[in-house]
């Protein structure tokens, strides 16, 4: 007899977190139908949203364990690949394994993976692709208002006085976030856009400042400089809530509206006129992501969009605040979990003596002390030979990772390299063992979306051959290497643990979280979540001012190497491909990768619309079609990082912030040459 | 001076034909229509005219059979019933629908077709340039 | 009433009138289309809030009721219809797109209010079983904005909303009437793919001519828009016109073939209608 049901899960796309309904016709996905309850979907999906069931019924999906012999891979059983792995990972001591967790799997498999690197191998070497996008976010502010998330929630943007876009192309990346303040320009909101290039959003924007890749510390200093010269400061504000004034007031003094347009190529009009704006709304908020966040600078330009909102009291009210935008399904999470080198789940320290005698009281077991290496470091080790295996899971380094040359050699430099995917990624072809895993439709679990709302996704139907999911394979290795604390019989009873050991997770309990989610801080089972963070007092007790001077990013252009390449993503493509590609309607609209460049510069170089190029950096060369367009400043070309035959990581710098270890994939310097014709080829 | 760009589908039977008659008479018309031979009118996707107008086209001719007269039986009633819907959504989208104009013209009716174009390019010099030219930008 | 149709739904359960009642169903808060195969399950039968029952599933573009005939060709299906699925499920017949004859229609009737939310001109089916009929929505303030706009002033107007498009599908998967196989909105010819904004207005254009003869007014595209497009506005105001222009109205008569697929002996065009 037919079987059909409609399975409430959460799109494992992007971090606006919206949900929708699995539908199941006699246990095969049929389709997609949007939740009208949602409180952020409302019934309303983007492209790739409605095409969330393509990649977990293709025909590339791994379904078997696979050994590489001979250069080849070959299928073994589940238990022949588990012994293997167990066996090596014993070998090695534990300054030589380190763990890559995922940022799309769930928040209990992200704790389980930090567990598995802390109490099985005994490493704090554990960390996930945050470390690439908002870990400037997670420190710039930890170190201003003590807690590293979105301050408010999404839908507050709709009713925010002005809205301050900047480093974020939230159209594309975030199409259901750009929708709030697309409601809120309607309601009377004034709009402000401060990206390099014309994004979809800046032709809604009242001010559309275009500064140089690179100069946004200049550009919110200018600003501040404009706040406080005109008196528009919340000085009630500053004196209450927030210590260090007097050092960001000394340092923004010197970043007058006439220098810092020789910095940043924004007239100087634009900048006093749109500080007037911001700093005189009511309810202002700060909407930033990628822009903000990946430079060598990040953590600074991080900080400086928190000394603005602090200066203008615009932090603790609803509709106000610092919203970084997470892109991940589950990176709040993974960072909630502690999937990172330096600290638990919660964010508590792996140095903190107190924490960690908590950990070890409850996980039974010795707990190793030295802070990990972030991915950065990894690389960098694995290629001198110091790391000698590597356990990923869900990452896909080979593609996202900037400089892939060299991540190419520090992977094929290691001595055991395990990857756990649902697809034969670039990574997975240079892994020695590969796990098959479970996509977001196959398991139960919870996702944290970027307002740190926790939701969870629910299983639709089975795993697809014999792929697991991700938290029953780590179980199972760890019961397999003889350590206890993994007899777990279903996700939400590691839930259970989790809020047993999180205090912003405390109240977390499966049943608890309905249609709308729970947004954390959530510490016991009574509170009903927290739309919006610093209310009466900031997480650390007083926002701190910081003072940031400007520096310009690492790769500056220059004669042999005369444009800047940003990088970044479109709507229609999802990071590194791996489930977009595999979506025919996605790969209908942009089937292959594509470079934007200026008119003039195409012109001046000689080439048109649709012909390949290519494109050098000090780090490698990619040949890519071209895209003529007026979207991009002169000097600037754009690359989307989601085309593997064409990656742009090849070109970027890894050169990285000294605090945050995130690389700089907004600026570095390349050289487009025309294809030199074959003329033997005639 | 505005001098329009006209898109023209003619059918082969007997619009075409038409155009062909004006020529070899010599009835004058205007050069601004491009013309584009169809096998009958009902076979113009009524996309085309809009994608006419995308492209910027100031003007669409569509030229077909007397009814009871299309070689095909009733693929004019087609393209009458397609032009009436069509003008209806152009102008709810701000297009003006005398942009669009359909006109039976016979085989033997030359010096019709030059009078039609002659007044239909006046009428579009009068309505000015197509306004989707100037759109928004991203 | 909406123990009423509960009731109903259990009648034709027990007497064998049907094998399975499709309609929506209400589960921890969140209501869903749902296809009940035992009596008790109809405790949790709903009839609001709407969501759409026959929408088209991607990548089959089959209906579930057609994806149910196909799997299991003597199932008889009940299906709880108010007036848009009624609508819809006319104007699949006639298209060939499912089979009527193994279909039970359980008619109900939607309320004032539900009907001024949608904006809804006939809140009824035919064959009403449950509910009275209310007056449908015949002023509809957008549609009215729009036709005292000048030609100049719509242009600005739609010029501004459609370039709010992300090109998400979303009015098109949402549509009960949009499941052909080939998509025109998904063509290279029709408008340059891989941008957003997509190429406007022919982008839309594309459906709003489609569904000149298709449209039921269910407002479903319009409810998908995540940037809030007024795309109900023009499909309401084309499916008056062709109201007048050809007497015919969507998705009353399922022997009333679309009149842009007749010849104008059979389906007369009102003359002087046009500017």
């Amino acid at each position: 007899m037919m079987e059909y049901k409609n399975v409430l899960t959460v799109c494992p796309y992007c971090g606006c977190g919206c949900n929708f309904y699995l539908q199941v016709f006699d246990g095969e996905l049929i389709g997609i139908l949007p939740c009208k309850s949602h409180v952020v979907s409302q019934g309303k999906l983007c492209i790739k949203g409605w095409n969330a069931t393509d990649f977990v019924v293709s025909k590339d999906r791994l379904t078997t364990p696979l050994i590489k012999k001979d250069g080849k891979f070959v299928e073994i059983s589940w238990d022949k690949a588990l012994n293997i792995v167990s066996e090596k990972f014993r070998k090695y001591s534990s300054d030589a394994v380190t763990v890559l967790s995922s940022a799309k799997c769930t928040n209990e498999e992200n704790y389980l993976m930090m567990k598995f690197a802390r109490a099985v191998l005994k490493t704090n070497s554990v960390d996930h692709c945050a470390r690439l996008c908002h870990a400037s976010t997670v420190v710039g502010l930890g170190k201003t208002f003590g807690s590293g998330a979105m301050t408010n929630s999404i839908g507050e943007l709709e009713n925010a006085d002005c809205i301050f876009v900047i480093g974020s192309n939230t159209t594309e990346q975030h199409p259901l976030i750009a929708r709030y303040i697309m409601r809120a320009k309607e309601k009377g909101a004034k709009l402000i856009v401060a990206d390099p290039r014309l994004i979809p959003l800046t032709q809604f924007a009242d001010y559309h400042l275009r500064q140089r890749p690179g100069t946004d510390v200049a550009l919110l200093n200018g600003f501040m400089n404009v706040i406080l010269n005109e008196g528009l400061e919340d000085k009630e504000f500053i004196n209450k809530r927030t210590e260090g004034f007097e050092e960001v007031k000394e340092v923004v003094e010197k970043y007058n509206p006439e220098d810092v347009e020789k910095i940043t190529d924004i007239p100087k009009e634009l900048i006093i006129e749109a500080a007037r704006i911001y700093a005189k709304a009511k309810s202002a908020s700060i909407v930033y992501s990628m822009g903000i966040t990946q430079h060598t600078t990040g953590v600074d330009n991080v900080v400086s969009c928190a000394n603005l909102a602090m200066i203008t009291g615009n932090v603790g009210r609803p509709s106000t605040g610092v919203n970084p935008l997470r892109g991940q399904s589950n990176v709040q999470g993974a960072c909630d979990m502690g999937a990172l080198p330096d600290v638990y789940s919660g964010y508590q320290s792996v140095s903190d003596e107190n924490v960690r005698a908590k950990f070890k009281k409850i996980w039974n077991t010795e707990l190793p002390l030295k802070t990990g290496l972030t991915i950065i470091e990894m690389i960098n080790e694995a290629a001198k030979g110091n790391i000698k295996a590597m356990y990923i899971m869900g990452e896909n380094p080979m593609l996202s990772d900037p400089d892939i040359n060299h991540v190419k050699k520090a992977l094929e430099n290691l001595e055991f390299l395990v990857v756990q995917d649902m697809f034969l990624t670039e990574t997975a072809q240079l892994a020695d063992i590969i796990l098959p895993a479970a996509s977001y439709a196959e398991k139960d679990g919870t996702l944290t979306a970027t307002d740190r709302r926790v939701q969870r996704i629910r299983k639709a139907i089975e795993p697809i051959g014999e792929s697991k999911p991700d938290w029953q394979i780590i179980c199972e290795l760890a019961r397999k290497m003889g350590t206890q604390g993994f007899e777990y019989s279903s996700p939400a009873e590691i839930m259970e643990e989790i809020a047993l050991v999180t205090p912003i997770y405390g109240g977390i309990v499966y049943e608890r979280i309905k249609v709308i989610g729970l947004q954390w801080p959530c510490p016991s089972k009574e509170h009903p979540g927290t739309p919006y963070l610093h209310k009466e007092k900031f997480s650390r007790g007083k926002g701190k001012f910081f003072g940031i001077e400007f520096k310009e990013a690492a790769e500056l252009p220059d004669a042999d190497y005369p444009f800047i390449l940003t990088t970044g993503r479109i709507i229609f493509h999802y990071h590194t491909g791996t489930m977009t590609r595999r979506t025919e309607a996605l790969n209908r609209e942009v089937p292959i990768g594509y470079m934007e460049i200026n008119f003039e510069d195409a012109k001046k170089l000689n080439i048109v619309d649709g012909e390949k190029v290519l494109v050098k950096s000090r780090r490698g060369e990619i040949e890519i079609k071209v895209l003529e367009t007026g979207r991009v400043p002169e000097g600037v070309v754009f690359l989307p990082f989601h085309f593997a035959e064409s990656p742009a990581n090849a070109l970027t710098n890894s050169a990285f912030d000294p605090v945050a270890k995130i690389p700089e994939y907004k600026v570095c310097a390349v050289r487009v040459e025309k294809k030199q014709k074959d003329i033997t080829k005639i | 001076m505005f001098e329009p760009k006209i898109l023209g589908f003619c059918c082969n039977w007997c619009a075409y034909a038409g155009a062909d008659l004006a020529g070899i008479n010599r009835n004058q018309y205007p050069p601004n229509i491009r013309i584009i031979r169809v096998m009958c009118s009902g076979t113009i996707d009524p996309l085309y005219i809009m994608k006419a107008f995308q492209k910027g086209t100031d003007g669409v001719f569509i030229g077909g059979c007397h009814i009871g007269d299309c070689h095909y039986q009733n693929g004019n009633h087609r393209a009458k019933k397609r032009v009436a819907v069509v003008k209806k959504i152009l102008s709810y989208l701000g297009i003006d629908p005398r942009r669009v104009r359909l006109e039976w013209v016979s085989a033997a009716e030359g010096q019709k077709f030059a009078q039609v174009m002659n007044d239909f390019v006046a009428e579009i010099k009068r309505l000015g340039p197509n306004p989707l030219k100037k759109r928004f930008k991203a | 009433m909406i123990k009423k149709v509960q009731e109903l739904a259990k009648e034709y359960f027990v007497n064998e009138k049907v094998d399975v009642i499709f309609g929506l169903r209400e589960k921890n808060n969140h209501v869903a289309p749902h296809i009940f195969k035992k009596v008790e399950e109809l405790d949790n039968l709903v009839v609001s809030p709407k969501y759409p029952l026959l929408y088209n599933c991607r990548p089959s573009k089959k209906n579930i009721i057609r994806l149910i005939e196909e799997k299991y060709p003597n199932i008889k299906i009940g299906v709880i219809a108010k007036g848009c699925d009624k609508r819809a499920l006319i104007e699949l017949a006639k298209r060939e797109q499912i089979d009527m004859k193994n279909i039970e229609i359980l008619g109900v009737a939607c309320s004032r209010e539900e009907a001024i939310e949608c904006r809804c001109p006939r809140p009824y089916p035919n064959n009403l079983l449950i509910g009275e009929k209310v007056e449908g929505v015949f002023e509809d303030k957008s549609v009215e904005d729009l036709l005292n706009k000048s030609l100049s002033e719509r242009l600005a107007f739609w010029q501004y909303q459609l370039s709010k498009c992300i090109k998400c599908y979303g009015c098109r998967n949402a549509c009960p009437l949009c499941f052909c196989q080939d998509c025109a909105m998904e063509q290279e010819e029709w408008s340059k793919t891989g941008e957003i904004p997509p190429e406007i207005p022919m982008f839309q254009f594309i459906r709003f001519y489609h569904l000149a003869d298709r449209c039921i007014e269910c407002g479903e595209c319009e409810k998908a828009c995540p940037m809030d497009i007024p795309l109900l506005t023009i499909s309401k105001q084309v499916r008056r016109d062709v109201k007048e222009l050809f007497n015919y109205e969507s998705g009353l008569d399922i022997k009333q073939k679309s009149p842009l697929l007749t010849t104008l002996d059979e389906t007369p065009m009102k003359e002087g209608v046009n500017k």
